[in-house]
C-alpha cells in the first residue's frame, strides 16, 4: 500500500468517555463488521475486559474507507489500555501512529487519565483531533468542554468534532478527519526493515502472536528476522491484519500495522517496545524508548487450601505465558505456607491476576497487602533490593532505605479540594502544582511515595471526592525515607504475613490502627487471643480479643435434626477458610486488614 | 416407645424472632391444611403406639375444636403418657382448656418469650404477665398441671435486669418446666435479617452482646437450680420428674413420626422432613402426593454426640466411639468443655454455652455444602 494512503490512529479517552462504542461505530462504518456481526463492544475482547469497561489488551483493526476525496484509504485503528497500570504499554501503541482521537465526554470534560495520555501523545508528536463525544446528552455542554480542552492542553478545538457515537452521530466527519489531519506515515518501503513490537500474546493454539507496525522496509513471510532486544533469530510464518477478523496477507510494507506468527514459545521473547530487524541487516538503529517492564507492586499469593499450592503454580506459570510483566517466585510464609510473591504493574494489573485465578482457575487465594520494591543500603555499602517486608534485614545493618516516589496528577472538583488535599498530606504527599483548570475544577500534581498508594489510596480517593476525581501516576525517581518494619503479634506469635514496612513518624498510628483493625475482623476464639504490633523487640500497641463466651443452638423445631446439623456444618465450613496460626484461626480478611489501615479507625 | 409431632403453622402475628415455617395465612389456607393434616395422618400406618404426642407450632391453641378433634382422633392413643400443645398466651378460655383436656392433652408449652412489656411488645406478641398468670390459673382449674414456660434470651432491650425480672415472674408462677431459648440471629427470621443487614427495625440495633446473652443464660441456670427447675437439657429445665419426654427423644435417638409443614420424622435409620412451603404443602397433599422431602441416612454415632451431649446427663459412648472421636474428645476435655465420669462423657457448665464449638468437632462436612 502507498504509505500515502494509510493512517495510523488511536484513540485516548477516560473510562466511561465512550472509546470502545466509537471503535464499534467506525467498524460498523466502515463495513469491517456488519451490525449483525457486532457484539456490543468488538475491541474488548476478554471477558474481563468486557466486565470492567476497560481494555487490557491492545489490538489494531483495519479499516477500509473511502474518503470524500474519492481515494481508498487503510486506516490502522490501534487499541491502547486505558489504565495507569499500563503507561508504557500505552506510551509503545501511540508510537505505532502518527495521530489520535481525543474522546473527551461533552459533560465530564478532560480527566487525569485523559490528560497523561495526552500528554504521551504529544510527546510522541501525534497529531491530536479533539473530539467531544456524548453530545446527545441533556448535560452536554460542548462549547465549554472546548474552552477547557483549549485551556487545558493547548489544543487547538476549534475544530473539534462533535459525535454521539451512541445514536452514530459525527462518525463520518470523524473518519475525514483522520484522513485530513492525520499525517501519512514517513517510512520508507525501500529501507533496510525496521518494525516496532507493540503488543504481544500468547495463544495456546498458535504460541505467541505479535503485533507490530511496519516503519521502515517490508515483512514478508518465509522472511528471516532479527528481535533486537535479546538478539532472537525468527522466520515469519504467517502475517496478516485484524478486520477485526485476521485476514492474512504476504507482506506488510513500512506505515502498516499488523500480526505476525513465528513460532515463538514465550511471551518474554517478543517484547513490546523492541524493533524487528531483518537478519540480513542487523545493523540498524533501533526504535527509541525500548524498556524491560518491570513490576512496581508486589504481593504474596497464597492458596488458602495447601494442596492447592501445585494448582496455584502451574496457574501461575500459564498467566505468565500471556503477561510478561508480571513475575513472581516462591515465597514461604509460617503463617501462610507456602506460596509466591508476585509482581505487578499497578493494583489493577494485581486485581486482574487475581480475579483470573479465581476464575479461570477456581483456586482460592490469600493476596497479602501490597507493596513496592525498597533499595536497601546496608553498613556495608551493598545495595539490596527488598519488595517483601519478611526479607527486610535487620535495622542494625541498614544505612539507608529509598522508597520508589512517584508523581500524581489528580483532577476533581472544588469542593472536594480540601479532603483530597488532607489525604494527599496523610500519604506523605509534596504538593507541585494545583491550578484552576476552569469549569469549577482543580489540577493537583503531587509527589507521592508509591507504598502510600498501593495501600489505599484509590479508595480513599474516590471517597473523598465522591468518585470526582481521577488519577494518573508516573514513577518519578527513589527518596531516601526513615522507613521501618512493624510487626504484628497473634497470641505471642509473629505473623509474617501481616508485617508492614511504614514511614517511622507514622509507625505508632498505623500499628494501632491496624491492631484495632484486626481486633474486629478476627473472630473470638475458645480462648483470650493478645495481639500486639511491634517494631523490633518494642510493642507499640496492644489489643485482646477475649475468648467466645456463646455459641449455643437452641430450638429444636418439632425435631428437625437435620437443621441443627447443617448449621454445625457451615461453621465448620467457614473455619476450613480461615488460616490457622498457632491454635488462633485467622479470616482472609484479616491479612489484608494492612490496606485499611488509617482510612477510619472508628469503624 | 416412640413419639408423634404434629404441625399447626398458623399464628395470629409473625413474631419477629420467629424462624419457623410458621405465620400468617388465609382462612382458605387454614381449611385446607385441616383437611390436610387429617388425610396425612389418615394416611399413615402405624405400626406402634406412641407415648407422647406434641403440638407444635404456629399456635395450635388455636385450632377450632372440630378440626383439633378429627386430627387427633386417628393417632392411636393406648400408650399416650404425655400430650403436649403448644399454647400462645391470651388465646387460653375454661371451655377451650377443658376441651383440650378431654382430647388428652396433658401438657401446655406456654410460648412466653419474657414478661417485660417492652420486649413483649417488640417482638410482636400482645400478652401480658398478667394474662400469663391467669392463663395457667385456668389450665391448672382444667386438670393441666403440667405446665412450660418458653423464655427467650437476646431479645432486643434486654438487659442483666430486665432478664430477672422475667426470672422472678418464673418464681412467681413456679412452672415444673421452663425453655431457655437464645435467639438466634439468622435470615430466617424478620429480626435476624434486619439485623444481619445492620437495620434497627424490631429493635435490631437494640440486642443485647453476646457476653450479655451468656450471662443471662448463665444467670438462669442459677436462679432456675433454686427453684429446684434443674437443667437437663440445653435449653430445658424441669422440676424432678417433670422433664419432656417428647423433647427427649430427639436427645436420645428415639423414633418420631411428624405430620404437617415442615415437620420431622425419624425411624431410627434416616431422617425425613415435610417441605417447609405451606403451598407446596397443601397441593402435594391435594394432588395425594407425599409431602415428604428427600431422606437422609444418619450418622448414628455422630448424632449421639452432637445431639445426645446436649443432655446434662451426657452419653456414654460405646467402645467404637470413645476410639472414633478420641482426638476431639481430648482436645475438649483440655479446653475444659466436656469431662469424663466412669463411662458418661459430658458438657462442663461452660461447655453448654459454647457446645457449637464442641459439636462441630464430632461431625464431618458432607459434600454439596456451602
Amino acid at each position: 500500500m502507498d504509505p500515502r494512503f494509510i493512517r495510523n490512529f488511536s484513540i485516548i479517552a477516560h473510562i466511561d468517555h465512550g472509546k470502545s462504542t466509537l471503535a464499534d461505530r467506525l467498524l460498523e462504518y466502515t463495513g469491517a463488521l456488519s451490525q449483525r456481526e457486532m457484539m456490543e463492544q468488538v475491541l474488548d475482547s476478554m471477558d474481563l475486559e468486557r466486565e470492567r469497561g476497560i481494555t487490557i489488551k491492545a489490538h489494531a483493526v483495519r479499516l477500509n474507507y473511502k474518503a470524500d476525496d474519492g481515494n481508498m484509504y487503510e486506516l490502522n485503528l490501534i487499541d491502547t489500555p486505558g489504565h495507569v497500570d499500563f503507561t508504557y504499554e500505552v506510551s509503545r501503541s501511540l508510537q505505532a501512529c502518527e495521530g489520535a482521537l481525543l474522546v473527551v465526554d461533552a459533560s465530564q470534560g478532560v480527566e487525569a487519565q485523559t490528560l497523561a495520555n495526552t500528554y504521551l501523545a504529544l510527546s510522541h508528536d501525534l497529531e491530536l483531533i479533539p473530539v467531544i463525544n456524548k453530545i446527545d446528552l441533556p448535560s452536554a455542554e460542548p462549547e465549554r468542554i472546548r474552552e477547557q480542552i483549549e485551556q487545558l492542553i493547548g489544543l487547538d478545538a476549534s475544530e473539534a468534532v462533535l459525535t454521539s457515537a451512541k445514536n452514530g452521530v459525527g462518525i463520518r466527519e470523524v473518519l475525514e478527519a483522520v484522513v485530513k489531519r492525520v499525517p501519512a506515515p514517513k517510512g520508507d518501503p525501500a529501507a533496510p526493515l525496521r518494525a516496532l513490537i507493540f503488543d504481544s500474546w500468547f495463544d495456546p493454539y498458535r504460541g505467541v502472536i505479535i503485533l507490530a507496525r511496519v516503519v521502515d522496509g517490508t515483512l514478508r513471510v518465509g522472511q528471516k528476522i532479527r528481535l533486537h532486544a535479546n538478539g532472537r533469530q525468527l522466520e515469519i510464518e504467517n502475517l496478516g491484519y485484524q478486520s477485526p477478523k485476521p485476514i492474512p496477507c504476504n507482506e506488510l510494507t513500512a506505515g502498516e500495522a499488523g500480526f505476525i506468527f513465528a513460532n515463538i514459545k514465550t511471551i518474554s521473547d517478543a517484547q513490546i517496545g523492541d524493533t524487528i530487524v531483518e537478519e540480513s541487516f542487523p545493523d540498524v538503529d533501533p526504535l527509541p524508548g525500548f524498556q524491560e517492564i518491570k513490576p512496581m507492586v508486589f504481593a504474596g499469593l497464597y492458596p488458602i487450601e495447601s494442596h492447592e499450592h501445585g494448582l496455584l503454580r502451574d496457574a501461575l506459570e500459564k498467566l505468565r505465558l500471556n503477561d510478561s510483566a508480571f513475575s513472581f517466585e516462591p515465597e514461604n510464609s509460617m503463617a501462610l505456607g507456602f506460596g509466591f510473591r508476585c509482581g505487578f504493574l499497578g493494583l489493577l494489573h494485581l486485581e486482574i491476576v487475581q480475579e483470573r485465578l479465581e476464575r479461570e482457575f477456581q483456586i482460592d487465594l490469600i493476596t497479602t497487602a501490597p507493596g513496592v520494591r525498597y533499595r536497601v543500603t546496608t553498613t556495608s555499602d551493598e545495595l539490596i533490593e527488598i519488595d517483601n517486608p519478611q526479607k527486610f534485614p535487620d535495622p542494625s545493618s541498614i544505612k539507608h532505605i529509598e522508597e520508589p516516589i512517584i508523581d500524581a496528577t489528580v483532577i476533581t472538583r472544588e469542593e472536594y479540594i480540601g479532603e483530597i488535599l488532607k489525604l494527599l498530606e496523610e500519604k506523605r504527599g509534596n504538593q507541585k502544582k494545583f491550578e484552576y483548570i476552569g469549569g469549577g475544577r482543580v489540577l493537583l500534581l503531587y509527589e507521592v511515595p508509591l507504598n502510600e498508594i498501593v495501600l489505599d489510596f484509590y479508595d480513599r480517593l474516590k471517597s473523598a471526592s465522591r468518585g470526582y476525581a481521577s488519577l494518573d501516576y508516573t514513577l518519578s525517581g527513589y527518596r531516601i525515607s526513615p522507613l521501618v518494619k512493624l510487626d504484628v503479634l497473634v497470641a505471642g506469635e509473629p505473623v509474617d504475613a501481616l508485617s508492614m514496612i511504614v514511614h517511622r513518624d507514622f509507625a505508632y498510628e498505623r500499628g494501632k490502627a491496624l491492631i484495632e483493625r484486626l481486633r474486629k475482623l478476627i473472630p473470638r476464639q475458645m480462648f483470650e487471643v493478645a495481639l500486639q504490633a511491634a517494631i523490633g523487640n518494642k510493642i507499640i500497641s496492644r489489643e485482646t480479643i477475649s475468648a467466645i463466651r456463646k455459641n449455643v443452638l437452641a430450638k429444636c423445631y418439632g425435631g428437625d435434626i437435620t437443621r441443627k446439623r447443617k448449621l454445625l456444618e457451615k461453621q465448620k465450613e467457614g473455619k476450613k477458610r480461615m488460616k490457622r496460626v498457632g491454635r488462633v484461626e485467622i479470616p482472609q480478611e484479616a491479612f489484608l486488614a494492612v490496606l485499611k489501615v488509617g482510612t477510619d479507625t472508628s469503624e | 416407645m416412640p413419639g408423634v409431632y404434629i404441625s399447626y403453622p398458623f399464628c395470629s402475628q409473625k413474631c419477629t424472632y420467629c424462624n419457623f415455617a410458621s405465620g400468617v395465612f388465609t382462612r382458605n389456607q387454614q381449611e385446607r391444611y385441616d383437611v390436610a393434616l387429617v388425610r396425612e395422618i389418615e394416611a399413615h400406618v402405624w405400626q406402634w403406639q406412641p407415648e407422647t404426642l406434641y403440638l407444635g407450632g404456629g399456635t395450635p391453641s388455636l385450632m377450632e375444636f372440630g378440626p383439633l378433634e378429627s386430627t387427633l382422633s386417628p393417632i392411636p392413643s393406648g400408650a399416650l403418657v404425655e400430650a403436649t400443645m403448644e399454647c400462645a398466651p391470651g388465646t387460653v378460655t375454661a371451655e377451650r382448656a377443658t376441651f383440650w383436656r378431654s382430647l388428652g392433652i396433658n401438657r401446655m408449652s406456654l410460648g412466653v418469650q419474657s414478661f417485660v412489656p417492652e420486649e413483649l411488645r417488640r417482638t410482636g406478641r400482645r400478652h401480658t404477665a398478667q394474662i400469663v398468670e391467669s392463663d395457667i390459673q385456668v389450665l391448672t382449674g382444667a386438670g393441666i398441671r403440667n405446665i412450660n414456660i418458653d423464655l427467650i434470651a437476646g431479645l432486643p432491650g434486654q438487659t442483666l435486669a430486665s432478664w430477672r425480672e422475667s426470672l422472678s415472674w418464673v418464681e412467681r408462677l413456679s412452672p415444673p418446666h421452663v425453655s431457655i431459648y437464645i435467639f438466634e440471629l439468622d435470615e430466617d427470621s424478620n429480626l435476624g435479617r434486619e439485623a444481619t443487614l445492620g437495620g434497627i427495625r424490631y429493635g435490631a440495633g437494640l440486642l443485647p452482646s453476646d457476653d450479655a446473652v451468656a450471662e443471662m443464660y448463665e444467670l438462669a441456670v442459677v436462679e432456675l437450680a433454686g427453684l429446684g427447675i434443674h437443667r437437663y437439657e440445653i435449653s430445658n429445665f424441669a422440676k424432678p420428674g417433670y422433664q419432656s419426654r417428647h423433647n427427649l427423644k430427639y436427645w436420645t435417638g428415639e423414633p418420631y413420626a411428624g405430620f404437617g409443614l415442615d415437620a420431622h420424622s425419624f425411624n431410627g435409620g434416616t431422617r425425613r422432613g415435610n417441605v417447609d412451603d405451606l403451598n407446596l404443602y397443601l397441593d402435594r397433599m391435594e394432588a395425594e402426593q407425599s409431602p415428604a422431602g428427600e431422606a437422609s441416612t444418619v450418622d448414628a454415632e455422630e448424632e449421639r454426640f452432637f445431639v445426645g451431649l446436649r443432655l446434662a446427663r451426657g452419653i456414654q459412648p460405646t467402645e467404637g466411639e470413645w476410639r472414633r472421636f478420641r482426638d476431639p474428645i481430648e482436645q475438649s476435655i483440655r479446653d475444659g468443655l466436656l469431662e469424663r465420669e466412669g463411662g458418661w462423657l459430658r458438657l462442663t457448665p461452660r461447655g453448654f454455652l459454647v457446645s457449637n464449638e464442641v459439636f462441630q468437632n464430632f461431625i464431618e462436612v458432607r459434600a454439596g455444602l456451602v
